[in-house]
């Protein structure tokens, strides 16, 4: 039986192109050079950064400890509760040359406890990034019907929330999530709530495209090995995938011919 | 003159400093620093020409840790 070819399963976002499946973020690391040496051993290719005003009195930078090289920045709009801010935030983040393509995260969050988002800002927001000629990766609910929405008016991706953003719940709504993978031609990054590796498996068994993780690397004891737990996990989930899995059945079905056995 | 900076109080020595002074005075490096001026970006061709005002409100972003 031929082999399937690994090196040929590429994740396509717009015009761009990733060996990597797993994306992760920079926040909440117990100091920069913990998140650049889980940065190297995850092997994403993409890591998000939030747009804040410059802290004059900072003793680091965190650009010190990125190679703009390696990796692709992705500005998020974390902590935008409206399209307008949302909008503002990239139109701004557009102006710093570290962010060398286009492509943006979009969040418009819609309740403080939940971080969950605001699915009619977040349509707007997309609506108008998507004409000022962004690459627009927009973070949303685990709505099927909005997720059609959302590439229906451009976005090339779609990234549906396991379970709140930090909540380490895992994925709360497979059925959901497997529901939008079939809705939508473009490809499903499933975008926070990932508690450790077998979420992560579970998750890109399913189907979906890729996985974008922050809290539960940074957040670990330690992150650095979770962070190359993940993309063992990663790997392994898209593989099985790939691979086939077995159809689940109620009784055993013996492993051993029976031909030829003697008692 | 006295202009609000990302929140604060912060003199200028000249009136009507451009934005591209301002970057230099403040030793920010000008590839990871955007500016909006009473919350209107301004696009980085325009820092050597852009003049400040008494009271105007800056804000100079960067990069920060997020997910």
């Amino acid at each position: 039986m031929k082999n399937m070819e690994k090196d040929k399963d590429i994740l396509k976002i717009g015009k761009y192109e990733f060996k990597s499946r797993l994306l992760i973020g920079t926040g909440k690391y117990p100091d920069f050079q913990t998140m650049k040496e889980a940065a190297d051993v995850s092997g994403a290719e993409i890591i998000t950064v939030a747009v804040r005003r410059i802290d004059f009195n900072a003793k680091e930078n965190l650009l010190s400890y990125i190679d703009l090289d390696k990796y692709i920045l992705l500005p998020n709009t974390a902590g935008c509760y409206t399209a307008e801010d949302a909008v503002n935030t990239l139109m701004l983040a557009r102006e710093l040359d570290v962010f060398r393509t286009d492509l943006v995260k979009l969040e418009v969050i819609g309740d403080q406890k939940t971080l969950y988002p605001d699915n009619e800002e977040l349509l707007k927001a997309a609506k108008i990034l998507v004409k000022e000629g962004f690459t627009v990766m927009p973070y949303m609910m685990d709505d099927p019907v909005l997720a059609k929405k959302l590439e229906d008016i451009g976005c090339p991706v779609v990234m549906p929330l396991a379970s709140p953003i930090g909540s380490g719940l895992g994925i709360r709504n497979p059925y959901n999530i497997k529901i939008i993978k079939e809705t939508v031609s473009v490809p499903v990054i499933v975008d926070a709530g990932v508690g450790t590796a077998s979420d992560a498996c579970k998750t890109m068994e399913l189907g979906v495209d890729g996985i974008l993780i922050n809290t539960a690397i940074a957040g670990a004891a330690y992150p650095v090995n979770m962070a190359e737990a993940m993309k063992k996990a990663v790997e392994a989930g898209r593989q099985a995938y790939l691979s086939g899995r077995i159809p689940m059945k109620l009784y055993a079905q013996a492993s051993t011919q029976m031909e030829g056995i003697v008692f | 003159m006295k202009i609000e900076l990302n929140g604060s109080e912060y003199e200028v020595k000249q009136n009507g400093i451009t934005i591209q002074k301002l970057i230099d005075e403040l030793k920010l490096d000008i590839k990871s620093t955007a500016v909006a001026v009473n919350k209107t970006i301004v696009p980085k061709s325009s820092y050597a020409e852009f003049k400040l005002n008494e009271n105007d409100k800056i804000d100079m972003v960067t990069i920060a840790p997020g997910g």
